[in-house]
């Protein structure tokens, strides 16, 4: 989105913006922050954190003008938002509306993740008790909901959370293998055989493989990962591309054939011929030392600013 | 940050639910979907908190689906119990429809409403000339008949002089034994205007004193029923004539002895039976005499009429009774007439008299004719 001069303060005291006051009172009324106890300052408060955070959903550095402005909080989910702020406040009311409104769907996506009934919910009551705030840092109760900033809804926020827990216990816990008693059928490994020495030529594939992969736009590296090392189908990568699946297979058809391309010139600019380069391309990939995981991973890495919701 | 290790820095929940749910602006997305890119950690959650989205909606979607469908499947069920019930319906709705349409209706109870002294117009001259010039030739008789009445109509305002012209018809002693053979020259010095006086006639005659006070009492009482009939323009004579007449037999009322015996009378000339059972009528009329009648309306008797055993009276609102016991028990008739009731009578010949097959006949205020053999169905004449 393409930043406009400045217009007015972007962060820092939005409300002394004029026109920011009126629009800040029409959104506190319409909230229903009111019914939860966050008076009208909170609120404020409330909502410059948010847009600090994220500085109105512009790239960083970049200044919001009025409108922009005015046009991020309008995409706010305001009363999620509020609710959530309110939980984590400890409202009573507020703790009673999200039990009757997310406890139930809750438990239920709990069960879908971890595709066990007895797993799902002992994972949404170990969630449940980290928003009510029983784990506390400094002396200070914590409530995951606090990092909660109303940009999706507060019940897609809660199933990513919810999923975020499980993976990263089910990561953990992969690591924690059972040891094997050593004396129970001890078996030494097998001697690991002295990897071939590659030929040339695939040295040069290899290389032209990992140099046309780095050139990949974002959203290309993302559909190849998710095809071809996640295993996902066509209609599940296709609502975090915001297209159809038909428009997906497209895609890939298309990615794959500019990568064939690019590699051959890749070849060709290492000194093989077109022929030379299209033959090396028919090569076995179990004889090739290469690591397509690891060569996606390293590309173009930008360093997120936050970690995970704890 | 070590690019080998994607466990330790990642994208929040809020940034990968904004992904998901399109809610990011496209530099925020960029970044997200090159850390997916190279995050398989990020991917598995996203992906997992995808399916559980998918699978919320899929419920729901069924659960809808399932309300739908138990729905239609109870409707479907029922489908042999609608036709009959839809019938049933149907029929109820026609029965009560003719119910309602073949009701007999509510009698209609006459209104006395009396009406302001200024709200009665003047008789019309033409009419007063009439009346004066038809009752002129006969003075004497103008106050023994009923047309005396429409007269007084147009004259209420001085009793005395009505009371002049009808102290002369006291002058006849009211003698029962006279009465049925009374056919003196009244009936033919009667007006031809006067249909429905010929006993009544006969029954001025005999009114003694008592006919003086109950003018003046009409006068005071019922002086909104004369002034009505005089008042209303399109009324003919005929009908003030009924309307008089009305409030003539009325007033008889207190002493509907001598009225009675009169209006049975011609009746008793003819049919044998009743001259018979005359002298048991008269015992149950003297009865009657000390005893005020009472109708099951409770309203005042204004016309009645006895024979072949029956005593026929007609109420102030036009409701007529009959009774079989000389006026022990009374049984109200259905209204067959139209317009209100002012007078019944035993059925009379052109002399007169009455007529050899018996029977009643009912006037209304119109002077329409009904006529009845037992009293209880009447047909138009």
């Amino acid at each position: 989105m393409p930043s406009q001069p400045v217009e007015a303060s972007a962060t820092a005291g939005i409300s002394a913006v004029p026109g920011t006051i009126h629009m800040l009172d029409e959104l506190w009324r319409e909230s229903g922050a009111a019914s939860y106890g966050l008076e009208r300052e909170q609120f404020s408060v409330i909502l410059e954190r948010v847009a600090e955070a994220q500085n109105f959903g512009l790239a960083p550095g970049a200044i919001a003008t009025r409108r922009q402005q005015r046009d991020y909080f309008c995409g706010l989910r305001l009363a999620d938002l509020v609710l959530a702020r309110a939980c984590a406040n400890g409202h009573p009311g507020a703790w009673e509306h999200f039990l009757a409104t997310y406890r139930q769907p809750l438990t239920r996506a709990a069960i879908a993740i971890s595709g066990s009934e007895t797993l799902g919910r002992e994972l949404a009551d170990q969630l449940y008790a980290e928003l009510y705030g029983l784990t506390a840092r400094d002396g200070v109760r914590r409530s995951p909901l606090d990092s909660y900033r109303g940009k999706g809804s507060l019940m897609g926020w809660l199933r990513t959370t919810l999923a975020q827990r499980h993976v990263d216990h089910h990561r953990r816990t992969r690591r924690e293998l059972p040891l094997d008693d050593p004396a129970d059928g001890f078996e030494p490994p097998a001697a690991i055989p002295e990897p071939e020495t590659p030929s040339a030529d695939l040295l040069l594939l290899g290389r032209a493989i990992e140099e046309a992969l780095r050139k990949l736009a974002v959203e290309e590296r993302f559909l190849l990962a998710a095809y071809y090392l996640d295993g996902r189908t066509l209609l599940e990568i296709a609502p975090l591309l915001r297209v159809h699946e038909a428009t997906v297979s497209r895609k890939l058809h298309r990615v794959t054939g500019e990568l064939r391309k690019q590699i051959i010139k890749n070849l060709q600019g290492m000194g093989l011929s077109k022929p030379a380069a299209q033959e090396a391309l028919d090569a076995d990939p179990r004889d090739m030392n290469l690591n397509l995981k690891k060569i996606l991973q390293i590309s173009q890495l930008n360093a997120f600013q936050e970690k995970a919701a704890p | 940050m070590n690019t080998t290790s994607q466990l330790d820095l990642h994208p929040d929940a809020e940034s990968l639910n904004a992904l998901a749910e399109q809610a990011l602006a496209a530099p925020e997305r960029e970044q997200v979907l090159a850390h997916l890119a190279r995050c398989s950690r990020c991917r598995q959650v996203i992906f997992l908190a995808q399916q559980a989205a998918a699978d919320a909606e899929t419920s729901a979607q069924v659960a809808a689906t399932r309300h739908t469908a138990q729905f239609g499947t109870w409707f479907w069920n029922w489908r042999f119990a609608w036709v009959p019930a839809a019938a049933m319906v149907a029929a109820l709705a026609l029965v009560v429809t003719l119910h309602l349409r073949h009701a007999a209706p509510a009698p209609e109870l006459a209104k006395l409403t009396p009406l302001s002294e200024s709200a009665v117009p003047e008789p019309l001259p033409q009419a007063k000339e009439t009346n004066e010039a038809t009752h002129k030739p006969a003075p004497p008789l103008a106050a023994k008949s009923i047309a005396g009445n429409v007269d007084f109509a147009a004259r209420r305002g001085t009793p005395e002089e009505f009371a002049k012209h009808s102290v002369p018809s006291t002058a006849p002693t009211a003698e029962y034994g006279a009465i049925a053979g009374s056919s003196d020259s009244s009936h033919t010095a009667m007006p031809l205007s006067v249909e429905s006086a010929p006993q009544p006639v006969t029954a001025s005659h005999l009114q003694p004193e008592p006919a003086v006070a109950a003018v003046q009492q009409d006068q005071q009482q019922f002086s909104g029923t004369l002034s009505a009939g005089a008042a209303a323009p399109p009324v003919s004579l005929k009908s003030m004539q009924a309307e008089a007449y009305t409030a003539h037999a009325r007033r008889q009322a207190p002493s509907a002895g001598p009225r009675m015996m009169q209006q049975s009378a011609p009746a008793a000339s003819f049919d044998m039976n009743t001259q018979q059972q005359l002298p048991e009528l008269t015992a149950s009329l003297k009865a009657r005499n000390a005893n005020p009648p009472k109708l099951p309306s409770g309203l005042a008797v204004v016309s009645t009429a006895i024979a072949q055993n029956l005593m026929l009276e007609l109420d102030q609102a036009g409701a007529l009774f009959v009774s079989g016991d000389s006026g022990h028990h009374w049984e109200h008739v259905a209204r067959q007439w139209t317009g209100r009731a002012v007078e019944v009578r035993v059925k009379t010949v052109l002399n007169g008299n009455a007529a050899p097959a018996g029977g009643f006949e009912l006037k209304n205020e119109a002077g329409l004719i009904w006529a009845s053999a037992d009293g209880k169905t009447w047909t138009a004449q």
